[in-house]
Formats: structure tokens, sequence, C-alpha cells
């Protein structure tokens, strides 16, 4: 239902994107996990449409809604004001519909959103691309900056809207132990191409993936030149 | 005391068209972040309208503003498309185009309406108010400026379509992620621009005759008010207005009336060198 | 090719007719003040919307002196020191404010000093002075438009060689990197603030020794010599052939000078409402304004150069770069306000297509 094929993009001179192929069905709930810098906020702005692709192309059956890396919220107005933008295109604007999905936003309605804590920001972040009645939502960081308690939560919520709605998921992750706990399968994204990809289970397997992701069978100092290397990366692209 | 009275009463109804011009900056401001320089602009050409309406095609008071009014709105929403129908307009850019846009309308509006100043009665009559004798035109600018205001803030807080623009405000990035486009909501709040401007006109041109480059003294007076909220917040448009307004009022009366502008103009610089120095510390 | 260009224009003037002669000198002088606003807005990324107000203290300063007895060439050389000193002190405050913030302090500038002119008898007032002496050392004064214009001829020379030499300089290249970004300037140890200070009093010194030369010409000033139109003006002049751009300043002094010639005549011909020539002159310098910006941020002539470079096989002209040497472009001082971003369609803008 969500697909890609070749798809380039570039930001200014930096080919961010680079030939990435992907699909996420019906259903189906995928995590796409990659080093900082790696272009993936890129390659989801491309699938959300926010940013025009060099080359390729992108296929959406149904509706797609979008929770930006970073929360992007409305700061300065209230979560229920937040929320019902988040229906602009759709029919839809009361809130009601989420406070039964996510009850904890009920009692933070009146609140300005700007004066919630990181995990519920993320939850209002979440509610308000619900609101477009979605068939695809793509999560770009989910867990960036959140307490481990608060993000186990959160993929809970997601993974019964999975469950009982069908909502059909792509997780862009940096936190591939939480990406693959949640998805059935993954794509591995460095450098703007995909390097690997199967069932979550499979790259779990895999000594490469379990090296550089899980930190599993390598040594602190190498995870940390890699580290050093994709945050220049990241530079260069302009997406962190 | 009846002189101050009178003072006061000019001075807070002046300083309403400053305010109601001033949130004609912040309502484009806030949404695009450009500075529309031919703000002035939108109320010299209402004002002339409504002037051709009530001479020439014979429309009754009241209709003729109104139609100046709409025509300020359809003029804030063509600049708006020059300003920044072109993607990748900086704000900076988009300031310098209106300043073109203001200077081409001087040419349009001298070829309609000629170079000298233009005036029309507005409101007959004057009324008593502790031994003062006011202009019945004072009440009614600062009743429709107040309740033209009042309707703004019911707009951006309370209708989806204001919120959307207040969105728009509070991050662009967001905005676009639920699909609201900005360009679009840009232009609107160009032509809300262009409608605010109008009001000050056609309420300010009885009390104070405009002429084609009267819009340079009401783009610097609104923008001062503007900039009392950081050209951001609507009350404080309205406090800067009313400030601005009443300050020159008394300068006017008591001290020289040629120094009203030197008053507003060094307060404006002195608020706003002050706001750059809270903005350096605070940073 | 420079050489022959000034010879030309030093003996264009034997030719002239005496009201071309005027236009000729107005030219000069406000060539002499855009190179110096060009030199603010494209090296140190400054929009000043009020430099004719430091034409107007120039001129003020010129005719209050030699009215009361000083000799002209001691207030000619007076005027730009004291608009240099006023922009100085102005500056300190001024220049902290940004972007749009700063365009309309040095508006509102303007308007200030012109008030306070209108409002002081001892400036004149709103009629301001007449009879102000002509330009001369004792006896021998300068009363030939002739000698005028080669008087301005020389001024801009002047002003033209040290300006190119500034830009040329070290705190020229680190004034380019002020326009493009001052937090990039200050890092690298840059004095951002002094340099700013510094091409403001430079930009108002030119503008004021234009200023004192336009007082003795025309022999008058009063407030509505120096309107907010003029400095409208000059930002014209200015952008029309790119910012930055010393050439570009003199060309586009000249080339507006000789539009407005050319339309005053056109609006003054029979027949023609009496408010024809300001109508003209103002849809032309709206529309001029509207267009470049929108159309050519980079100048006329940057702009042309681009559209000549793109054409199959097409190669630069060498010759057009050294009349118009893109130092900053408008684009890029416009952009300056905002952190740099991609553009969003993802393709290359034009600067990083030069840069490749």
């Amino acid at each position: 239902m969500l697909s890609a094929t070749d798809l380039v993009v570039r930001l200014g001179s930096v080919t961010a994107v680079d030939g990435v192929t992907l699909s996420v069905e019906r259903g189906e709930m995928v995590a796409l996990v990659g080093p900082n810098g790696a272009g993936k906020t890129t390659l989801v702005k491309a699938l959300a449409g926010l940013v025009r692709p060099a080359s390729g192309t992108i296929a959406v059956e149904g509706r797609l809604a979008y929770v930006p890396e970073g929360r992007h919220l409305f700061y300065d107005l209230s979560v229920e004001d937040n929320l019902s933008l988040g229906a602009w295109r759709g029919r839809d604007r009361n809130p009601k519909r989420i406070y039964e999905v996510l009850p904890g936003l009920a009692g933070l309605a009146r609140r300005r959103a700007g004066t919630l804590s990181g995990g519920q920001q993320q939850m209002v972040a979440v509610g308000r691309a619900l609101m477009a009645d979605p068939e695809i939502l793509m999560v770009d960081e989910l867990s960036l900056g959140l307490a481990p308690i608060v993000v186990s939560d959160l993929a809970d919520h997601l993974a019964s809207l999975h469950q009982r709605h069908g909502l059909a998921l792509l997780l862009i992750e940096q936190n591939a132990r939480l990406a693959f706990d949640l998805c059935s399968r993954a794509y591995v994204l460095e450098n703007g191409h995909i390097v690997a990809s199967g069932s979550s289970a499979e790259l779990e397997r895999s000594e490469q993936v379990r090296r550089a992701y899980l930190g599993v069978g390598s040594t602190p100092s190498k995870v940390r030149s890699r580290e050093g290397d994709s945050s220049e990366s990241a530079r260069r692209d302009g997406s962190a | 005391m009846s002189a101050l009275v009178e003072y006061l009463i000019s001075g807070v109804a002046i300083g309403c068209g400053f305010a109601l011009v001033g949130s004609g900056f912040v309502a484009i401001f806030r949404v695009t972040e450009v500075i529309n320089f031919a703000q002035g602009t939108f109320a010299v050409v209402a004002g002339f309208v409504a002037y051709s309406g009530l001479t020439s095609a014979g429309a009754p008071q009241g209709v003729a503003e109104a139609l100046g009014v709409l025509a300020a709105g359809a003029l804030g929403l063509a600049f708006g498309g020059a300003a920044i129908g072109r993607k990748h307009t900086s704000p900076l850019a988009s300031l310098v185009i209106t300043l073109g846009l203001a200077v081409t309308a001087y040419a349009g509006e001298i070829a309609i309406w000629g170079d000298q100043p233009i005036s029309f009665s507005g409101l007959q009559g004057d009324f008593v108010l502790a031994g003062a004798h006011l202009l019945r035109q004072y009440l009614l600018v600062i009743g429709v400026a107040l309740l033209v205001l009042l309707g703004l803030g019911v707009f951006f807080t309370r209708t989806y379509l204001g919120k959307g623009m207040t969105a728009c405000a509070s991050n662009r990035f967001a905005a676009e992620v639920v699909g609201i486009s900005v360009r679009r909501m840009g232009l609107l709040s160009f032509a809300l621009g262009g409608l605010l401007g109008g009001f000050a006109g056609v309420l300010l041109i009885p009390i104070q005759p405009l002429s084609f480059n009267s819009d340079i003294d009401l783009a610097i007076s609104g923008f001062a008010a503007a900039i009392f909220g950081g050209l951001r917040s609507f009350e404080m448009a309205l406090v800067g207005g009313l400030v601005l307004g009443v300050a020159e009022s008394l300068v006017g009366g008591y001290v020289q009336a040629s120094y009203e502008t030197v008053v507003a103009l060094g307060g404006m610089l002195l608020l706003m060198l002050w706001q750059a120095r809270r903005r350096v510390e605070l940073a | 090719m420079i050489l022959l260009l000034a010879a030309a224009s030093f003996l264009l003037p034997l030719w002239l007719s005496s009201a071309n002669l005027t236009v000729y000198i107005l030219l000069g002088l406000y060539a002499v003040t855009a190179i110096g606003l060009s030199l603010l807005m494209g090296l140190a990324g400054q929009v000043s919307l009020g430099q004719a107000v430091f034409f107007a203290i120039g001129a003020y300063t010129a005719a209050v002196l030699s009215l009361h007895g000083l000799s002209t060439v001691v207030a000619l050389v007076l005027a730009p020191l004291l608009a240099a000193a006023v922009a100085a002190v102005v500056g300190v405050p001024i220049l902290r404010l940004r972007g749009h913030h700063l365009a309309f302090a040095t508006l509102a500038f303007q308007l200030i000093v012109l008030s306070v002119i209108t409002n002081t008898p001892f400036l004149g007032g709103g009629l301001g002075f007449t009879a102000v002496p002509g330009l001369g050392i004792g006896k021998a004064t300068l009363s030939s438009s002739l000698g005028y214009a080669w008087l301005t001829w020389g001024l801009t020379v002047v002003v033209m060689v040290v300006t190119l030499n500034l830009i040329r300089s070290r705190p020229g290249r680190a004034l380019r990197a002020l326009a493009t970004s001052e937090a990039a300037a200050e890092s690298v140890g840059v004095p951002v603030v002094r340099y700013k200070l510094a091409v403001f009093a430079l930009s108002a010194a030119y503008a004021g020794v234009a200023g004192g030369i336009y007082v003795f010409f025309i022999g008058y000033a009063s407030p509505g010599s120096f309107p907010v139109e003029l400095s409208v003006e000059l930002v014209v002049m200015v952008v029309i052939f790119g910012l930055g751009s010393v050439w570009g300043a003199l060309f586009g002094a000249a080339g507006i000078s000789v539009l407005m010639q050319v339309l005053n005549q056109v609006g003054t011909l029979h027949g023609m409402p009496q408010y024809m020539p300001t109508l003209l002159s103002y849809a032309a310098y709206g529309l001029i304004l509207v267009v470049i910006v929108m159309f050519l941020p980079a100048g006329v002539l940057p702009g042309l150069r681009r559209l000549w470079a793109r054409r199959p096989g097409g190669r630069e002209d060498p010759m057009s770069r050294q009349i118009a040497p893109p130092i900053a472009s408008l684009r890029s001082l416009l952009r300056s306000t905002r952190p740099k971003t991609t553009r969003a369609d993802g393709t290359p803008s034009p600067e990083q297509t030069r840069r490749q």
C-alpha cells in the first residue's frame, strides 16, 4: 500500500537518499533502521510528499499520516486544537475518537502543547496524525529523547492500533532493538542505501546487524567510531 | 480639563486606527514572516475607493466604506501574490517587493484620484463629554475598531480556519505535515491585512485627509503599534496603537503639533532597540 | 576600456546643454551615494531605507556652515565628517537590529531628522535655506555648471578607486564573509560590530560629501529636497545591477537618472496632466523594484550574464564580469536573515550550481 521504487532525493548537492526501493503492505508493521544521518528522515519526508524526489516513484494507496521527528506540535495551541488540526484534510475534526484510542490525552485537552512533557507531546503528535484517519502511519523517531518506560507505553499503543484497527506502520528508528521487537520486517538504511532487509528475526540473527545496531559482539570503541562517522554525515545532509 | 479629555479621546480614536493598521502587519507577519511595507497603501486605497463610492457612484454612507474595505482586501490578496506567490522568496525580498508595490500604487492612485489630499465627512455632529466637544466620528472609529479587533480575535481562536493560520504561525513545518498549505494561508493573511488596513483607512479619512503618500505615515505608525507585541500579538498591537495615538495627541496638544511624528518614531526606535537588547540577553 | 569610459565621461560635459549638465551632476552625486549604499547593503549586509538622510546631513552641514561665514571648502570637508560621525553614533544602537527591523529603523531615523529640521528655525525650518553660496576659495568661486560637473566627476573617480581598493583589501574580504553569514564571520574572528559600523560611517560620508556638493550647486536646501522617496530611489539604483558592486551602483545611478530624465520629458509633453512626471517616475521605480527582486534577484547584469552563460555551449563573458563583479548578490543578502535552507524540491539552488 506504500511503495517506493529507485527513489533518489537530493538536498542541495548532497544525495541523501540514493536508489531506495521499499514497500509496506496493508496492515503490516515495518521498521526502517539506520544510524543518524543515513537519510531516514529525508526518505520519510519524501514518502510523506514534503520533499520532491529527484527521481524514482512513490505509490501510496489509502490515507497516509506522518509523525515527524522532534514531534513538531503547534506549541502555543491547546492539545485539543493540535488534534483537530490533524484533520485539516479530513472531515471529522472532533478529537473525541482519539481520546478513546489514547485515553491519556483526554485529561490534557485544554493544556497548551508547549507545557507538556516529552512523552505527552509524542502522544499528542501520534494522536494528531491519527486524526487524519490514516490507513498507514509513519512515525519518525518515536523513542528520541524519551525515557524507556514512556517509549514502551507509546509502543504498546501503536501495537494495539495495529492489531485492533489494522493500521499499517512504518517506524523509523535509531533504536534497532525497539524496532525489531515491534515490527515483523525491517530495512536497514546506511548512507542513503538500503544495505539489508528482511524479517526482524533474520536481521537480528545477522552478524553485521547485530554488531552495528544491537551492540552485540562488538567492542565499545568500535561503536563509538561508527557514531563519529555518522554524526559527520548528519551534518552534511542537514537533516539532523 | 476639557482640553485633556479632547486630546485623550481623539488620541484613542487615532490610536485605534494605528492598531488596525498594526494588526494588519501582525496578521501578515505571523503567518508569512513578511513585513508588508504596503500596509499603509491598503488604508489609503480603501479611503479613496470609499470617497469615489460616495461622490461619483452615489453609494450611501456605509456601503461606500464597505466597498473601500473590500477593495483593500482584494488589493491585499494581489500584493500577497506578488510578495509570496513565487517559491523561495525570502522575507526580506518580500519586504522589498511590497515596498516596490507601494510605490507602484502611488502611480495608480495619482492617475485615478490625483495628487491632492482627499477627505469626506463621516458621522456628522459632535457630543459633549466632561465639557469637551468631541466629534461623533471618534466614537465610530473607536467602536468599529474594537469590534473588528474582537472579531479578529474570535476568528483566530475560535474558527478552524483561524486556528489553521495560527498553526502556520506556530510551526510552519508542522502545518505542512498536517496538510495545511502555508502559502495559501499566507495569501489569506495578506487579504486579511488588506481588510484591516482598509478599515483603518475608511475610519480615519474623515478625521485626517489622506493623500497618496499618506501611506508612509500610516505604515510607520502601524508598524510602531505592532512592534509593541513583537509583531506577533494583536492585543499588544492594540495597546501599542492606543499608547502611540494618545502620546501623539498629548504632544500635539500641549507641546507642538509638529513634534508628533518625532515622538512616535523615537518611541518606536527605542522600543525596537530595547527588544533587540533583551533578545541578546536572553540568548 | 575603463580608461576610455573615464575619458568619455570626463569630456562629455563639454557637449551637454545646461539642463543635461544638471542631470550629469546629480547623476554623479547619486552614484557616489549609491556606491556607499551598495557597500553597506552588499558588503555589510545591512539594509538602509533612509540613506538619503546622510545626503541631507551633508547638505545642511555645508549650507549652515557656509551661511555662517565659514569657507565653503572647509564646510565641504566637514560635511562628510559630520555625516559619518552621526552614522557612527546612531549606528551603535541601530545596527544591532536586523533585517526588516533595521530597514524600518533607518527609515524612521530619516523621518525624525527631517522632522527635527522642519521644527528648528536655526536649520531653516520647513522652508529651508536659499542663497547658499557657491563653492570657492576666497573670491574665486565655482560659478559654472561645468566646474561642478568636473568636480563631481573627480569625486566619483576618487570614491570608486577608494571603494574598489577597500573591497579587495583584507577587511573587504572579511566584510564579504559578513554579508553571507554574520555568525560565520564572527566565529573566524572578524570584528563584526566594528566593521559594520565602519561601513555604515563610510557610506554616510559618501552621501555627506555628495550632499555638500549638491547644496553648493543647487543653492538651496529644504526638508522636501530629501524625502523618503530619495532613499527608495537610491535602493533602486543599488539593486538594479547587482548589490555590492561599485560599477553596478554607478550604472544603476546612471541608468535611473537617465530613465527619469526621459520619463520627465515624456511626462511634460504638451497635453499631459500636471502630475504626469510624478506618476511616471513612481510607476518606474515601483515596477523596477518589484520585477528585479521577483525575477532577477542578483541584479540585471548578473541575471543576464547567467542566462548568457546558460545558452548551449555558453561561457561567461569575461568583460561583463569585469563590469559588474558579483560580490554579493541580493539573493544572498536577502537570504541572510534566515538560516540557510535547502530548496524544498531538492534541486540545487543557483548558488550551489555556481559553486560546483
